[in-house]
């Protein structure tokens, strides 16, 4: 059984975990054995003894079953395992710590060691090392230090000269000591002398030095420079030097590893044993040291080599994806060394430690259930046998148990073992002992591990878990077959379908498991998605479809129909309610109740039930008059009475605000907010039931008339592109603003056959009747859309690839079947068929094409979304509000002053604007479930004046200002309204006494309504503890998994691409320097004269010399030569570009060309001649060629980095006047605000990195606010800003951008264990190991990774006990404290 | 699934060093401002220490974690056999018991709030405003 967790003080807790480096000291203390041999067993082949001091040795522990340790005498399951140690013949160098080793070497004197800093820069830096605690900082002074030593090349102790060291890969370290020395300087000549001799007998050595000098820095020679690095310069090094010091990463010997880690197992295939990797490396190791230890006398060379491999066999033990060249990699098979074992998905980190299996968990298929209640989950009675909870036998439930163990395991609701209080430890299972006995023993305190009951809690999960909703918690019911079943309305939120996905379902084992699911992860907790607030859990499909029917105005019941469709829903908790039927709506010839009727009366069945809702809204194909529009698309809901209106998925589906059981949920809370949604699952599928819904071949056939219609539309569509096309081959189509003749035809056809198909769609919706099966699941939302309808129907339309017509994948022509070139819509890809009317072979072979990318889009997609998410969550993972409402890191760091700016719960808000109330509707609310009649309205000023009035009261003290002014501003609006309507109807007449009672409103309507606002704000302040970080990465990271297809590319203004979808939302968060579409977006001083833009264009846009130019020409004169360039002035004024031949020649002066100023000459306003440069080598020929082909490149006006800029038109001037604005193409922000005629201050780019260095940290936290909401809409997704405004705050927290990657993460925490959990494992824990960094567990990772609870949630607070206690008893005055009591002391008595 | 590919080496690798070292500048002058601010005086975090009754600044309002947390709590006691502080009827779920034991503020548990500086505010059940249960 799972323990409990307890939270005492008395067991150890881990508060935080120190690395470091281990020192050959450390190892030998640490190990219980010296391993010399390399033989894995001894040489008795059938006893199987491991080899004394071998690599197996039982002294490191075992690795059997029927064997125990020689240290510790357990067995298996129970010895920890102990470490032995080998001495290595040489030193080498640890391949983890071999960056640090050569940073070391950079930093300190290759001859005296000390640390290659000015003897005055010393004890500052000193200082400072010494004094940093924040790793980040530590890091970073580390990094300075180095660079700053780098930069020494004489060693200011001893005065030896110092090179630059470098790495030779795979493990060497060369110093090239003189390497910025020139050659014949007296200290190199003097170097070299030094091998007179040997040059004399070597003549290859010669050679060798003429070149540079290297030299090779072994190991050795390594560690003993490490050895005399002063004591006073360690801090230098950034190294802790309790935890570690430079010479221990030079490694003397190794720590060999206990033998549990590295199982030896008997192969039952052939005979011997399988070795782990780590077994066989080490193995290889000693045998290399034994070489290298008898060799000591032979051949330098030979011990050369040893030494060279046992340092790669060292490295791979620990690391074996080094690359190494291929004449060393010794024919090696891939091994598993240490790194491997801990790094990626399946390694240790992220495979076991972050992500552990589990025991009391189920699997299965899932299938739909509407008669069970939102929060249930139907469980089969196999699963329900097999999954136990440890219940505790109290009096309460004592008779209940006893029946449990009656039952023993194979009846269902029974018991699988019983866990008596007197034996701890001990299991009697219920299979092998006497029932009735044991059912009778049982004593409080035992505990019975009894079957998943009907009631119970159980977390129900389904992959991918992208946000919270994904795993939440349901009641079981055990139910007979073998699927898990629950309410369809629950599928959204774990974006579940019935096509054979399979769920998870845990028991959580504990009571306070149990109640932390039940509080936080309940399906009514999770009924509204903290992404924008909207309803997630909602009717779908054939519940929208069966209330869009019964809701009909066309919809009649008679009493029998009436009464047996209301009585559907007396089941469960419902089934002694009592249901008033309203009277008839139509009383003669018959008695007849409408839909709607029986609809209101699901909603509140009798006139005791408290729900009343009121709800006013519309639907989107609303049309006008209110209550009268023909497609009753204004919906009224009075106290729960639907007046008018069809219900669709707007008002009973997921994803809105302005829904029905959003509002019961507002105003009654979750649990009438889901009953209703049970009652209206069970309503409407039973109406369906009767009366019957189906699609057929009928509902798709097309009439003749809208075949006619079609005709004529392909017709006249076909005739419009051969237009175009004709227009274009004449060269007569006017091009579009920055496009090319080619581009504009492409965009122009495109838009004719968009229109085609609309129109054909929308002549066929107009067909339809209003019975079609198709029509009506669109109508109401719960399948298909009126495109859907009408590629079934009329007409297929275009298919697009990568947003485009479709391409040529063969010569000019798209398939073999059309003419080359042909630029006619059916060669490129349009469909004029319907599904219905079946495609040609050729349409046929464009709808895969598309399809195609469809596929590919999702699945490319998904996997990029993964990584997305999963480096957000690990980035905002540790954010939660603090109990000072401030929101905070592990580290306790500020992130933001106040949630979001006004501290404010996503989940609660209902105003549609970000406001924690829709004010409207709930006025609506209060005036229709109070009438107060016998109360007299208030007037306008009146509602004013009180409003005021009662706002300044004291209870309003909480309301932030922003709410406040809301709300002031409302209930001016009211006030005024209310004015106006007096006014209107007394204008000519003496008011009728009803005229009052229009837009009526009383004093305690008006007090309860300002009561209401106040408790709503209260409530929709962020719970100090939530882990708002988390909630911000999937709700951003979730909708990202929804931007399909149509991602890369979106057609903006003016033909302008701007980037969307993921692939722009990774470049935000990934925080690029440069991204793919870079615009920047200029307000112009004077944005009202299309001239003045022009002008302004003229100055940003890059314009080439050729571009202006009529001609360039080269002309030979008898004695001169030169080159001829014609202005094209007519083109110059028309750009409104500011040149003139003078600008032109000095930009040509100053270009890169290098030409002489007197080589150019204005010979005339529009004449520019450049003559070769006479003083040049090459011949004045190939000058001219070389000149006529690069002067036309030379920039002449605007900026390099702008490549096209783009006059918008915005219209919504005043007046109706259209405004101008610049959008540029290209990087440089600062220029363009410096830019003449460009308003600076109101100029921005949507490049985060280009704003950041020209405007700053808040401005470039404003701009990933703006782009990340921007991208959203425009897929229309939406996200609460607040989410958009904590990642944004995240991203600059630091006075810099930083991206949602490893950089930024490593930037951004101090844990290692966070680091290293995420990506570059082995990396980080090195770092931290040199660093002798501590990492204290705080943060979300490291708790779990330690299995502690984490500190937000529920883990903000501690509980403690209040016991009562019990009053002092009164103490008795001794007669010793009352000094009159005391005799005086006489000292003179005593003598 | 494909982020296995993403946590190799071979992605980054290739502009790593040129952020490292464009980083470097900025990373300095943060580590001025820290020599600056070694004349700074920190005030002294309150770790460990009672907030007054009358000086507590957190809500009013129990939290919906607190309540979680508060419940568990209290249901595991009882399911380890602790007197019950009210009338129950036929309920033998621990947790409906704690349940209604919150509900009528009888449960004897003070919840102590941490603030980000280290003192706490200790705040009883009954003084808390429980709210939407």
């Amino acid at each position: 059984m799972k323990e409990q967790y307890r939270e005492t003080d008395v067991v150890r807790n881990i508060l935080d975990i120190q690395f470091g480096v281990l020192s050959a000291q450390d190892m030998q203390q640490l190990s219980h054995a010296h391993i010399v041999s390399s033989d894995l067993y001894s040489a008795n082949k059938l006893a199987r003894e491991p080899a004394p001091h071998g690599v197996l040795d039982r002294r490191m522990g075992t690795s059997q079953k029927d064997v125990t340790c020689e240290t510790c005498a357990k067995d298996l399951t129970d010895c920890i395992g102990h470490y032995g140690y080998l001495d290595l013949a040489r030193p080498v160098f640890h391949v983890g710590y071999f960056k640090n080793t050569i940073h070391i070497l950079q930093n300190i004197c290759k001859v005296c060691a000390h640390v290659l800093l000015k003897v005055k820069d010393k004890p500052g830096l000193c200082e400072q090392a010494k004094r940093i605690t924040s790793y980040l900082h530590k890091k970073a002074l580390y990094k300075r230090i180095n660079e700053l030593c780098k930069k020494m090349s004489i060693c200011p102790y001893c005065g030896a000269r110092n090179g630059v060291v470098k790495k030779l890969p795979p493990l060497k370290v060369i110093h090239e000591r003189f390497r910025n020395v020139k050659k014949g300087d007296p200290i190199i000549t003097d170097y070299i002398s030094q091998f007179e001799t040997a040059s004399e007998y070597n003549k290859d050595l010669e050679s060798q030095l003429s070149t540079t000098v290297v030299e090779f820095l072994n190991p050795s020679q390594v560690l003993d420079l490490f050895e005399r690095i002063p004591l006073d310069d360690l801090p230098l090094l950034c190294m802790d030097q309790q935890y570690s010091h430079p010479k221990d990463l030079v490694l003397t010997r190794l720590l060999v590893p206990p033998n549990c880690i590295r199982p030896s197992v008997i192969s039952e295939l052939k005979s011997g044993t399988n070795e782990d990797d780590i077994t066989v490396m080490l193995t290889e190791i000693i045998f290399l040291n034994n070489l290298i230890n008898n060799r000591s006398t032979g051949k330098v060379q030979s011990v050369q080599d040893s030494w060279e491999h046992l340092q790669l066999h060292v490295a791979f033990l620990m690391n074996s994806e080094i690359s190494v060249p291929h004449d060393l990699s010794m024919a090696r098979k891939s091994t598993r060394g240490f790194v491997q074992r801990l790094k990626g998905k399946q390694g240790r980190f992220r495979g076991n430690l972050s992500g552990k299996r589990v025991d009391f968990s189920s699997r299965t298929v899932i299938s739909p259930d509407p008669n069970l209640r939102i929060n249930e989950v139907g469980v089969p009675i196999e699963v329900a046998k097999q999954l136990t909870y440890p219940e505790m036998v109290t009096s309460h439930n004592l008779a209940l148990m006893r029946q449990l163990v009656r039952n023993g395991p194979d009846v269902h609701p029974g018991a699988l073992f019983v866990k008596p209080r007197i034996s701890p430890g001990v299991k009697k299972s219920l299979r092998y002992a006497h029932k009735e006995k044991t059912a009778m023993e049982l004593r409080l305190g035992d505990v019975i591990e009894r079957h998943l009951m009907d009631g119970d809690i159980v977390l129900y999960n389904r992959q991918p878990s992208l946000h919270k909703m994904s795993i939440m918690s349901h009641r079981v019911r055990v139910l007979p077959w073998r699927t898990f079943r629950f309410n369809e309305c629950v599928c959204a939120p774990y974006n579940a379908d019935f096509d054979g996905d399979e769920m998870n379902l845990h028991l959580p084992q504990t009571e306070e498991a149990r109640a932390e699911a039940l509080t936080l992860m309940a399906v009514t907790s999770n009924l509204v998605t903290p992404r924008h607030g909207a309803l997630i859990v909602g009717a779908t499909q054939d519940f929208l479809t069966g209330s869009y029917l019964l809701t009909q105005k066309d919809q009649f019941f008679d009493k029998e129909h009436a009464c047996a469709l209301v009585n559907s829903i007396l089941a469960g908790k419902e089934a002694s309610y009592k249901i008033t039927l309203p009277p008839p709506a139509i009383m003669k010839p018959k008695e007849l109740w409408t839909g709607k009727q029986i609809f209101s009366t699901i909603i509140r069945p009798n006139q005791a039930y408290p729900v009343a809702c009121n709800l006013t809204a519309r639907r989107k194909d609303y049309t006008r008059g209110e209550e009268l529009c023909s497609n009753e698309a204004w919906i009224v809901l009075r106290n729960s009475e639907l007046l008018a209106g069809a219900l669709d998925k707007s008002l009973l589906g997921s994803g809105s605000k302005k829904n029905l059981f959003y509002v019961i949920l507002k105003d009654y809370g979750k649990e009438h907010a889901a009953d209703a949604m049970w009652r209206v699952a069970r309503v409407s599928t039973f109406f369906l039931m009767n009366c019957g819904f189906s699609i057929g071949i009928g509902d798709v056939m097309p009439g003749t008339g809208l075949l006619a219609r079609k005709h004529e539309l392909l017709l006249d569509g076909y005739g419009k592109c051969d237009g175009f096309i004709g227009q274009l081959s004449e060269g007569t189509l006017h091009c579009q603003p920055g496009c090319s003749a080619e581009e504009t035809l492409e965009q122009l056809i495109l838009k004719e056959l968009s229109t085609i198909r609309d129109k054909a769609g929308k002549a066929c919706v107009m067909e339809l009747h209003k019975t079609n099966a198709a029509l009506i699941m669109a109508l109401s939302g719960s399948k298909g859309s009126f495109i859907n309808i009408s590629q079934m129907i009329a007409c297929v339309g275009q298919q697009a690839i990568g947003g485009k017509r479709v391409p040529n994948g063969f010569d000019d022509r798209a398939l073999p079947h059309y003419e080359r070139h042909s630029k006619i819509p059916a060669a490129k890809g349009f469909v004029s068929n319907s599904f219905f009317s079946g495609m040609t072979p050729t349409e046929f072979f464009f709808h895969t094409m598309a399809g195609r990318e469809g596929l590919v889009d999702t699945a490319v997609k998904t996997s990029e979304t993964g990584y997305m998410q999963r480096r957000l969550v690990k980035t905002l993972e540790d954010l939660y509000v603090a109990y000072d409402m401030t929101v905070r890191n592990s580290t306790q760091d500020i992130i933001q002053i106040q949630y979001g700016g006004d501290g404010l719960d996503p989940t609660e808000l209902e105003g549609n604007n970000g406001g924690p109330v829709d004010l409207e509707r709930v006025l609506d609310h209060i005036r229709a479930i109070n009438p107060c009649t016998k109360e007299d309205p208030l007037s306008g000023p009146e509602v004013l004046q009180l409003s005021t009035k009662y706002l300044a009261d004291d209870a309003f003290k909480d309301l932030s200002q922003e709410f406040k002014a809301e709300l002031r501003a409302f209930m001016e609006k009211f006030s005024k309204r209310v004015e106006k309507m007096r006014a209107r109807l007394s204008k000519d007449r003496t008011p009728h006494p009803m005229a009052r009672h229009i837009e009526r409103l009383t004093l305690t309507q008006l007090i309860d309504f300002l009561n209401l606002c106040l408790e709503r704000y209260q409530a929709s302040v962020m719970e100090p503890g939530t882990a708002v970080g988390a909630l911000c990465a999937q709700s951003i990271g979730e909708p990202g998994t929804q931007m399909t297809l149509k991602t890369f590319h979106f057609a903006g203004v003016a033909a302008m691409n701007i980037t969307l979808g993921v692939p722009r939302i990774l470049e935000i968060i990934n925080a690029s320097h440069t991204i793919s579409t870079p615009i920047i977006t200029a307000k112009l001083k004077e944005d009202s004269d299309p001239e003045k833009a022009r002008q302004v264009k003229g100055r940003v846009e890059k314009t080439l010399l050729g571009e202006v130019c009529e001609y360039l020409e080269e002309v030979f004169l008898p004695d001169d030569c030169f080159l001829l360039l014609k202005l094209a002035m007519d083109r110059i004024r028309l750009l409104k570009l500011e040149v003139d031949a003078y600008s032109i020649k000095y930009s040509i002066c100053t270009s890169k060309l290098k030409i002489k100023e007197q080589d150019v000459c204005v010979e005339s306003d529009t004449i520019i001649t450049v003559r070769p440069s006479r003083t040049k080598a090459s011949a004045m020929y190939y000058q001219l060629q070389h000149l006529k082909q690069h002067l036309i490149k030379v920039i002449i006006k605007g900026l390099p980095s702008v490549s096209r800029a783009v006059i918008n038109q915005n219209d919504t001037g005043p007046g109706g006047k259209p405004k101008y604005e610049l959008l540029v193409e290209g990087n440089n922000l600062r220029e363009v605000i410096a830019t003449y005629g460009v308003d600076g201050t109101r100029c921005t780019s949507n490049n985060t990195y280009e704003v950041f260095t020209c405007l700053g940290i808040e401005a470039a936290r404003a701009t990933i606010i703006r782009e990340i909401t921007v991208t959203m809409e425009t897929h229309g997704l939406s996200v609460d800003r607040r989410h958009i405004m904590l990642l944004a705050d995240l991203m600059t927290c630091r006075g810099q951008v930083l991206g949602i990657t490893r950089h930024g993460l490593s930037k951004m925490k101090e844990s290692t264990l966070m680091l290293a959990s995420f990506e570059k494992t082995a990396d980080h824990l090195f770092d931290a190991a040199y660093h002798g960094q501590s990492n204290p567990i705080k943060g979300v990772s490291d708790c779990i990774i330690m299995g502690k609870p984490m500190n937000i949630g529920t883990g903000v607070f501690k509980l403690l006990h209040n016991h009562q206690r019990e009053p002092k008893p009164r103490t008795h005055s001794l007669i010793f404290d009352h000094p009159q009591m005391h005799i005086p002391l006489a000292l003179g008595g005593w003598s | 699934m494909a982020d296995e590919e993403f946590d190799g080496d071979d992605v980054g690798d290739d502009f790593e060093e040129v952020e490292d070292d464009e980083n470097l500048d900025d990373l300095q002058e943060g580590e001025e401002d820290e020599t600056q601010n070694q004349y700074v005086e920190l005030l002294g975090a309150g770790e460990g220490q009672a907030v007054p009754t009358q000086k507590r600044i957190t809500t009013p309002y129990m939290t919906k974690y607190e309540r979680a947390r508060v419940l568990g709590t209290r249901a595991l006691q009882i399911a380890m056999c602790a007197p019950v502080m009210v009338e129950i009827d036929a309920e033998s779920d621990p947790l409906q018991i704690a349940a209604k034991e919150l509900r009528e503020r009888k449960i004897p548990i003070i919840i102590r709030r941490y603030l980000p500086d280290g003192s706490f505010e200790d705040w009883g059940i009954d003084e808390l405003i429980i709210s939407d249960f």
